[in-house]
């Protein structure tokens, strides 16, 4: 599996010049690193599937580039961690199990480190039932995660959510092979 | 060179239409449907066309299952040898003569004849712009329908319903289209690469007045906004608070909508006055309450909660506040709507493990399955009341079914391009 990856080193590095040379050669290396890079859960969205180019938009952007670096690192680290960016729910189901506690925990430690990230939960819906009522269904499952997020200080403000009920799902299958992959909440940092 | 010309014109709408334009079938007839011959018009005047209004008559009343529709080779004019179509078991005739006033002003006279009584039953003579020959075809469907059988027909009104089409590399373009009640006559204005839900005809009779509410993630999550179809107006976006606004639905009166918003997490019903933008609630629950829809009189909202622990119906009596809970078969009832009489309630009642069209009697409480596939929903009474139009799936993808509330007739409007869902039938138009 691909993965892009920052090359942080060079950044931090002139970071730690505190020259004018900082914002120069901040800018941004990307590369393209392919085996020795671990591999990313396939809970991770498939970003090619994702073209809402309006979502895209950082809903908070005032940080400046060198904090966008250390934070884009430090994202990085916890991709590459054994961290889920998604959690799976039952049917017409909002609990949060020990399981995924244990995840929002993580995802609740790393919030803590990096005080510059904000979070975007969203939450979807099988495509069982209708429309309307799954909107609603997969903000309670955002609204979930974000009830254990908002345990630790500080980081409610900064977590937003949004429904997209049936509207986008992960898998296509059309049984229950399908339904467990898309009865879910993203993690989506900005 | 005139004639050449034409040609291309007729090319370029073709194309238009073959992108559009759904496909009609009908699938059941009702087994004692009113044999009738509908004869294409006689034409006087310059050129050689009826301008498709007895075709258009003709398949209104084919696809509402109560009628065989007989279609004579010969063009019959005004002598009707009633002898002769009651051997053949025919029970009424339809004919009809255009005369050409002016370039774009005709004289249309429509004459429905009984066969039995060998009488007849209505004369309609009118003068039609030719941008009107749809309307009009539709408005003598309705007249024929009801001299008939006694009841409205439901042909002069619209359809709304929203298309999904992907291309090669997977995007996907959402489309908010409206259309005669026939599904032809498209237009699709609002076209977006985000999801569309939900869009509701708003009660007024007259074009100028008419509005479509609908929900659009069009802005990153979803928004209920109004739009007005015929007017130049730009659309309204609605009010929100934190979370989602959806489920529109509008108030008899077209003055004021309901709709779910989120405000600290918490999704209740609103009314939403368009006049001086008030908000007002209407249900204070810790659980989900969404897919709000008025009974026809105003005086009742039927909604979906979960507030059970069940996904079940309940209707608020507006009048006294009370809330009833109005579903009691099954583990899953949503997105209920009212007949036009105001009787019966259509929603999505789950079955084992399939998602399936339901009639409940508000008062008996009879709970009638209607159809019988895995994921149907977004059911929406005809004006009439003697239809349901839904959406349903086969081979993974959505189209549209109608079946008649005694359920012996249905049909189907699917699309060769892609998928269609979330239908809403409009009320009547003014004359």
């Amino acid at each position: 599996m691909k993965n892009i990856v920052l090359l942080p080193f060079v950044i931090i590095l002139s970071a730690c010049t505190g020259t004018g040379d900082v914002l120069e050669s901040s800018t941004v290396v990307i590369e393209e690193k392919g085996v020795e890079s671990k591999a990313v859960d396939a809970i991770v969205r498939d970003e090619s599937n994702f073209n809402w180019s309006d979502l895209t938009k950082p809903f908070t952007q005032a940080n400046n580039t060198t904090q966008t670096s250390v934070k884009a690192q430090a994202l990085a680290e916890l991709k590459a961690s054994d961290t889920n960016f998604t959690l799976y729910f039952s049917y017409d189901g909002t609990d949060i199990g020990d399981k995924a506690t244990q995840e929002i925990i993580k995802h609740a430690n790393f919030m803590r480190d990096n005080p510059a990230v904000t979070l975007r939960l969203e939450g979807h819906a099988d495509e069982r039932g209708t429309r309307e009522y799954n909107l609603a269904l997969g903000e309670n499952r955002a609204l979930s995660v974000k009830e254990v997020l908002s345990l630790y200080e500080g980081l409610e403000d900064r977590i937003k959510v949004v429904s997209f009920g049936e509207e986008n799902p992960m898998a296509r299958a059309h049984d229950e092979s399908g339904w467990g992959k898309n009865r879910r909440v993203e993690f989506i940092y900005k | 060179m005139k004639l050449v010309k034409l040609f291309v014109v007729l090319a370029v709408l073709n194309l238009g239409i073959a992108q559009a334009v759904l496909e009609v079938t009908v699938v059941k007839k009702d087994e004692n449907a009113f044999p009738i011959i509908v004869s294409a018009f006689e034409w006087v005047g310059k050129g050689a066309e009826d301008k498709d209004i007895a075709k258009i008559i003709q398949a209104n009343l084919e696809r509402s299952g109560r009628f065989n529709v007989v279609i004579p080779k010969a063009i019959i004019g005004k002598n009707i040898d009633t002898q002769h179509w009651k051997r053949q078991n025919i029970e009424a005739v339809v004919t009809g003569n255009i005369e050409q006033q002016s370039d774009k002003i005709y004289t249309l006279s429509v004459r429905l004849f009984d066969v039995y009584s060998n009488k007849q039953l209505f004369t309609k003579t009118t003068r039609v712009h030719v941008s009107g020959f749809r309307k009009v075809a539709h408005q003598l469907s309705d007249h024929i329908y009801e001299a008939l059988l006694g009841e409205s027909g439901s042909f002069n009104t619209l359809l709304t319903y929203v298309t999904v089409t992907t291309d090669a590399r997977g995007n996907k373009e959402y489309r908010l289209n409206i259309s005669d009640s026939d599904a032809m006559n498209v237009k699709s204005r609002i076209k977006l690469k985000t999801p569309i839900l939900s869009p509701v005809w708003s009660p007024d009779r007259s074009y100028e007045h008419k509005k479509i509410a609908y929900v659009s993630f069009e802005n990153g999550q979803s928004e209920v906004f109004v739009w007005h179809p015929y007017t130049r107006r730009k659309i309204e976006k609605l009010p929100r608070f934190d979370g989602i606004a959806s489920a529109p639905s509008w108030h008899p009166n077209g003055k004021s909508l309901v709709l779910t918003l989120s405000k600290n997490g918490n999704k209740d019903i609103y009314s939403y006055n368009l006049a001086d933008k008030k908000l007002t609630r209407l249900t204070h629950n810790s659980s989900i309450d969404t897919e709000a829809s008025y009974s026809p009189d105003g005086t009742q909202l039927v909604f979906t909660s979960n507030r059970s622990g069940q996904v079940q119906i309940y209707i608020k009596n507006l009048t006294t506040g009370k809330i009833n809970r109005a579903t009691f078969e099954g583990r899953y009832n949503a997105k209920a709507v009212f007949s036009p009489d105001g009787k019966s309630l259509a929603m999505v009642h789950r079955v084992d493990n399939d998602y399936r069209i339901a009639m409940l009697d508000i008062k008996t409480k009879d709970l009638s399955i209607m159809t019988n596939s895995q994921l149907d929903e977004s059911p929406y009474f005809s004006p009439n009341g003697d239809m349901i139009i839904y959406a349903t799936s086969r081979d993974n993808k959505n189209l549209l079914s109608v079946v008649s509330v005694e359920g012996n007739r249905s049909y189907e409007l699917s699309s060769q391009t892609g998928e269609v869902r979330e239908p809403n039938w409009s009320t009547y138009l003014e004359q």
